[in-house]
């Protein structure tokens, strides 16, 4: 339990060193990269609270897929690769506004979930095993299952029509 | 074990998947082959997925698959109904439109046709999961449509728009049903979440949660605050695919709320009632106020859809105290917008094919070099601001039976400011139905206007629902009657 | 472990989205900011599934990282076709049309 919860807390001041990043970076690489970290720190909490497939899938489709579009993205528009000033005249309101509903909702989840714990234990392991996981996808979620994979396939026509020179 | 398939609660989806595979590989196969056109094949497509959608209603039982999370009542017979019932006027308005323009025919219906399936799954979503993934399913290909005309920057900043913000309230949507998912203790299943809410014993982080869903649907219904997008993607759009953002995805938005109230938080009314006002009564106002201002057509219409989805948040703002006539209500202000808004925008793609105008200078003399179509909006017009005996009269009279019922100050005066809207919008519709039959036609527009056949169907249909809704209201009352599902 | 350390994390980096969101003018740092937020309902369904025993939340996660791939995909389409209009994939810019 110390080991998880030391390896927790490091990866999550990482995690939270690199979201800011991500939102204040002068840079749009350097802002890719540290959000490719945010997302390797999200897998790695999800292998620490047992759920291997989640934490598997979310390696490979977010490192793996998602971080290179934004990479391929960044190329093909030639953003330039010397800082440049993205942010608009809102800095401050947005602060403001993120603030307040940050001290919000750690308030209010404090007040709900005060002193609740996670139990790391073998039966935890079981849940988000893939068997586990694919009996319940197909068995109890298949319709949602079958509508994404219309919409995976209506995102790459559509992506296509409308990248596409013509 | 194998699980239990009903192919028959399935079968309105499993068809329309079959059609958009078909519109797909068709369009591959014979590209721009006269007497094969994709549009026939989509509408065609679009009318069969109708058959299993009568056959449900005529068995008439309720259907229940997958542990519940996707159901087969009444209710989701009728919107199914209403939905491809849209999409097929929809397909019918945009035949000509992007016939003639130098777009992807095939991909066009198959983007269309694949949001209307999410549409179809809406109505039979019951738990968080399904509800999320069908909104995406009739977010994503709209995303792509809004900036179908490449080369128009216009349409560009349409689209950019309407995704950022779209992908931006699903991200707030999702934040508010996480927490959902874990303050009820696990569960997605809306039932499930009922019971919880029922119990009473919710922290505040609850109100919260619910406070985001709602935030990410208010959005998807650009209800004021959060319809900022809504003109400037709605003027830049494609004109056909303004008419189905405006109807059908806006609908789609509608049904995942009256699912996610009725069937989940409806208990927890003190934690949505409040929101639901203020969005209604906002809605309303900005919507008729800004509405007044505008002089392109489509600008006026976005905005007019604003504050009718305000008129539409009304009766769920007052559901707690009066459940059943609410429900009816919106159902059948859903059908009756659907009709008036498509046909009203059938119009103004009719009229643009002649003056290459969306300025509502444009509409001056319509009457006279147009009078069929002159008096086809006038009628849309008049029924979007309620005037019997046309069918917009019978949506504001179920919204207001609704109000009444419910009673109470909150809705008395939510009442009061749905009425003074109603005055505030007769004269915006009447001012365009002024300028058609009033003011004289600019000159170089002497000459006939000619309505390609598949617009022409399409302003009949919409014009027959309006008018026979209008006078004869107790034969569509029951539909709203038997769709109601407590 | 506490429930809360997850969602705490979650919550903050929800609020950075947030701020991402408000803050930025350029099309794909924006839709990096809503990624932020996306992983932070990941984490706190993760983290629910595990509390609660269920694994509805893993799957409803799995559920969202497939979908925001979709996203992002359609997303860079569309900046790709601004910028190739526009020359420049700056929101500031696309401002043609004013709400």
């Amino acid at each position: 339990m110390i080991a998880q919860n030391i390896a927790f807390w490091i990866i999550a001041v990482v995690m939270a060193a690199a979201a800011v990043r991500v939102v204040t970076s002068r840079n749009l690489v350097h802002a890719a990269l540290f959000l490719i970290t945010v997302l390797i720190g999200a897998s790695a909490q999800f292998i620490i609270l047992l759920a291997e497939f989640v934490g598997v899938t979310q390696f490979f489709l977010y490192v793996g897929a998602v971080a290179v579009l934004f990479l391929f993205g960044i190329i093909v528009t030639r953003a330039p690769m010397q800082p440049a000033d993205y942010d608009n005249d809102q800095r401050w309101p947005a602060l403001a506004v993120s603030l307040l509903l940050l001290g919000v909702l750690v308030a209010l989840l404090i007040d709900a979930f005060g002193h609740q714990e996670i139990e790391l234990s073998d039966d935890l392991l079981a849940i988000g095993r893939s068997d586990a996981v694919g009996n319940s996808l197909f068995r109890t979620f298949v319709v949602p299952f079958e509508v994404v994979s219309m919409l995976l396939l209506a995102a790459l026509i559509g992506a296509v029509a409308i990248a596409r020179r013509d | 074990m194998n699980p239990v398939f009903d192919y028959h609660a399935l079968a309105p989806e499993l068809v329309l998947s079959g059609a958009i595979v078909v519109v797909l590989v068709a369009d591959l196969l014979f590209p721009d082959r006269e007497g094969l056109q994709t549009s026939r094949l989509a509408s065609l497509g679009i009318l069969v997925a109708l058959v299993p959608v009568l056959t449900l209603a005529i068995d008439g039982a309720d259907r229940s698959l997958f542990g519940g999370g996707f159901v087969v009542d009444d209710y989701a017979i009728a919107l199914k109904a209403f939905f491809l019932l849209v999409a097929y006027v929809t397909v019918l308005v945009s035949a000509d439109y992007v016939g003639e323009g130098d777009y992807y025919k095939g991909e066009f219906y198959f983007l269309l046709m694949s949001s209307v399936l999410g549409m179809l799954a809406m109505t039979s979503a019951r738990d968080l999961i399904s509800i999320f993934v069908a909104l995406e399913l009739i977010s994503i290909p709209t995303f792509v449509l809004a900036g179908w005309r490449k080369h128009d920057t216009k349409s560009n900043e349409a689209a950019i728009k309407y995704y950022l913000i779209g992908v931006l309230s699903s991200a707030v949507m999702l934040y508010g049903m996480s927490l959902i998912y874990g303050l009820s203790g696990g569960k997605v299943l809306l039932a499930d979440i009922g019971k919880f809410a029922a119990a009473g014993d919710a922290p505040p982080l609850f109100a919260v949660a619910i406070f985001l869903t709602l935030v990410g649907f208010a959005f998807k219904v650009s209800a004021v605050p959060f319809h900022f997008w809504a003109p400037d993607t709605y003027e830049g759009s494609p004109t056909p695919v303004t008419a189905f953002l405006s109807v059908a995805s806006k609908a789609g938005g509608f049904v995942a709320i009256l699912s996610i109230i009725y069937f989940g938080f409806f208990e927890a009314d003190e934690s949505w009632q409040p929101v639901l006002w203020a969005l209604a009564a906002a809605s309303m106002t900005v919507g008729n106020l800004t509405a007044l201002r505008q002089t392109n057509i489509v600008r006026m219409l976005a905005y007019s859809s604003v504050a009718q989805g305000g008129f539409i948040l009304v009766p769920l703002a007052v559901a707690q105290d009066a459940p059943r006539a609410s429900f009816e209500a919106v159902v059948i202000y859903l059908f009756i917008y659907g009709a008036m808004n498509l046909g009203a925008f059938a119009v103004v793609i009719a009229v643009a094919r002649r003056t290459r105008s969306g300025e509502i200078e444009s509409y001056a003399g319509l009457g006279q070099t147009a009078p069929v179509l002159g008096i086809l909006m006038s009628a849309f017009l008049l029924s979007l601001a309620g005037i019997p005996p046309l069918a917009g009269w019978f949506a504001k009279f179920v919204m207001f039976r609704a109000v009444f019922e419910a009673g109470g100050a909150g809705a008395v005066t939510l009442g009061v400011i749905a009425a003074v809207n109603s005055v505030i919008a007769f004269f915006y519709y009447a001012g365009v139905a002024r300028r058609i039959w009033f003011e004289d036609p600019a000159a170089e527009l002497a000459g006939p206007a000619r309505v390609p056949a598949a617009l022409t169907v399409a302003l009949a249909m919409s014009a027959a629902v309006v008018l026979v809704i209008g006078v004869y209201p107790q034969l569509f009352a029951r539909v709203g009657e038997l769709a109601v599902p407590l | 472990m506490a429930l809360n350390q997850f969602l705490i994390l979650s919550a903050f980096l929800f609020c950075t989205g947030v701020y991402g969101v408000l803050a930025r003018r350029n099309g794909v740092l924006v839709l990096m900011s809503v990624e932020l937020m996306l992983n932070a309902v990941n984490i706190n369904l993760v983290a629910f599934s595990a509390f609660v025993r269920d694994v509805g939340g893993q799957i409803f996660a799995l559920f969202v990282i497939t979908i925001a791939a979709a996203e992002v995909g359609v997303g860079l389409a569309i900046v790709l076709l601004i910028y190739r209009n526009l020359d420049s994939p700056d929101l500031d810019r696309v401002d043609q049309l004013k709400g």
